[in-house]
């Protein structure tokens, strides 16, 4: 096994090749790392609603095609009435500030 | 399919649930499933390409399994000699033919073809791991696999398919033959590197190529010398930004499947030296370089004059590796001779007080920012336009912004914060829950995406 996170701690860390992980790295089950990848997933879904139905609107017109339409438009229409659309566009404004 | 897409997010929220799953309830399945998801990721660009590459690795596996059992090194030859043909084809045949061209006019033969051919997307990256697997084999570094699946997997793994970082078989061999440990996930270090990746690529190196260094290096006769200074130097950046921000989002993606890859860039523009920059940057390709190629020309053991061939040598094929032009021929030999100089004048020690590194450190950064203008141009022509324009009086509308001017030392700035910052954060970050881990890494994922401009630029080292 070469994954340093996989040895002991105590095991020191080869000199002279750096590396981001060492045998110290924090870990969770591959269970805690579904459950962050989802949360994190579903944030960047509600932040970028509209470019998911621009997305689905883009889809070439197959079976299933307009379900996936009718889920992103009420996706789309949901974080409108709940506020995140307008959010992120006030913070895009707010980063994108001085550009040409 | 590049990684900072949702149709990316989606592929490998897919392939992340079903490979730890696998390896809970069907361990025997991973491989095979890994080699299906790469093969998919891959297909996203050809299927074609997708047969060229599983082309090469059963090659690599068949001459692996008879040069493990040979003394000779016969099949060791001819399987690095049939890689190289591969990428000798795709990559050098037009300029080959196309330089050969005015040879034949004056000799009055017709003018030869110059057919298009289509570069399959990490070739040049997937070739060097087969010839890995070929010389760990023989060296003994690592075993001839009996089986083609683990070559496979080891070749097509999606998170450094397309791009690096370049992986020795011996490292990540042992890793494919024994199922990850779903108990340890390092989630936190994996989450910092990509969101440390995309916030490279996506806010800096898109915002850099888009608003000042494609438009200068496009037509650089249109622009002032500040301009085209800054051109120059947010090339620099960018391409630090686009290449090192690719290699961590693929160094967090294969840590959150279970799989380690070596580190590829460490704050290179730090650097003193030339010795010490290529210590930095690109680290798994000038390692490849140096164990397969330098060292096995000899490397500093043959006297000076022996030495400097072999470097010259080494950095001119370095370059090559790049792509088949003149700017790359000349990048590397820029390079060659900027270390041969070094070893010469023994500039290689670390200068003693802060005056002596500071002049080092401005040298060594500006000789790579002069080989990265050589690298991006189109053709000379254009490197001799910048020079041009840089001594100019002329004075058309700038282009650059304080916006630009900010991310490009931003970008030279990060080389100076502590080299363990990283860390500081993962521990950090470790004690939270993973659900709020997910809505931190969520939150600054989409910060990122909102600060970076319209659209995703493709990786640079994607076309080599």
């Amino acid at each position: 096994m070469r994954q340093p996170w996989l040895q002991d701690p105590a095991t020191p860390p080869p000199r002279g090749t750096p590396d981001d992980f060492s045998p110290r790295s924090a870990t969770s089950t591959a269970a805690g790392a579904a459950l962050a990848l989802a949360v994190a997933l579903l944030l960047l879904a509600a932040g970028r609603a509209a470019e998911i139905l621009d997305a689905a609107y883009g889809l070439p017109l197959l079976p299933g095609t307009e379900t996936l339409i009718a889920a992103a438009e009420a996706w789309d229409a949901a974080m409108e009435s709940l506020g995140v659309n307008g959010l992120v566009a006030a913070v895009r404004g707010l980063l994108s500030a001085g550009r040409g | 399919m590049l990684f900072p897409t949702g149709a990316f997010a989606l592929f490998f929220a897919v392939v992340f649930g079903i490979h730890w799953l696998l390896v809970r309830r069907a361990p025997a399945l991973v491989r095979p499933f890994l080699l299906l998801a790469s093969l998919a990721f891959y297909a996203f660009w050809s299927l074609a390409f997708c047969a060229a590459l599983l082309l090469v690795g059963l090659f690599a596996w068949a001459i692996g399994r008879r040069a493990g059992r040979s003394q000779g090194r016969g099949w060791l030859w001819l399987g690095v000699g049939g890689i190289l043909g591969w990428l000798l084809y795709f990559k050098y045949t037009g300029f080959l033919l196309r330089e050969a061209t005015p040879l034949a006019v004056a000799l009055g033969l017709p003018p030869l073809p110059a057919p298009e051919i289509l570069l399959p997307v990490g070739i040049s990256f997937y070739c060097f791991q087969a010839i890995c697997y070929l010389v760990d084999v023989q060296r003994g570094d690592a075993e001839a696999e009996r089986s083609p699946l683990n070559v496979l997997v080891y070749l097509t793994f999606f998170p450094h398919l397309a791009a690096g970082p370049i992986v020795r078989a011996a490292h990540f061999l042992p890793q494919v033959a024994a199922p990850p440990d779903r108990w340890r996930v390092p989630l936190a270090m994996a989450g910092l590197l990509i969101l440390g990746g995309l916030f490279k690529k996506m806010v800096l190196a898109n915002e850099l190529a888009t608003g000042i260094v494609d438009p200068v290096f496009r037509d650089p006769a249109a622009h002032g010398p500040a301009d085209i200074l800054l051109a120059a130097y947010g090339y620099t950046i960018q391409i630090w930004c686009d290449f090192s921000g690719y290699s961590d989002m693929a160094i967090g993606l294969a840590a959150l499947l279970g799989f380690h890859f070596p580190k590829n860039f460490d704050q290179p523009f730090r650097a003193l030296s030339l010795a010490e920059f290529w210590r930095r940057w690109h680290i798994s390709l000038s390692g490849w370089l140096r164990d397969y190629l330098y060292k096995p020309l000899g490397g500093s053991h043959g006297g000076a004059a022996r030495t400097a061939a072999n470097l010259m040598l080494t950095m001119l094929l370095g370059g090559l590796w790049h792509g088949a032009a003149w700017t790359f021929i000349g990048w590397g030999l820029l390079h060659g001779a900027a270390l041969v100089a070094e070893r010469a004048l023994g500039l290689r020690a670390r200068p003693a007080g802060l005056a002596g590194r500071l002049v080092r450190w401005a040298v060594t950064f500006h000789l790579v920012v002069a080989g990265f203008v050589l690298f991006r141009a189109r053709d000379l022509e254009t490197v001799g336009a910048m020079a041009a324009g840089l001594l100019g009086a002329a004075m058309p509308e700038p282009a650059w912004t304080p916006r630009l001017l900010a991310f490009c030392m931003l970008g030279l700035a990060l080389h100076f914060l502590p080299a363990e910052l990283r860390q500081r954060g993962e521990r950090l970050l470790a004690p939270l829950h993973p659900a709020l881990l997910g809505l931190v890494f969520g939150l600054l994922l989409l910060a990122v995406l909102l600060a970076a401009p319209d659209g995703v630029a493709p990786f640079i080292y994607f076309q080599f």
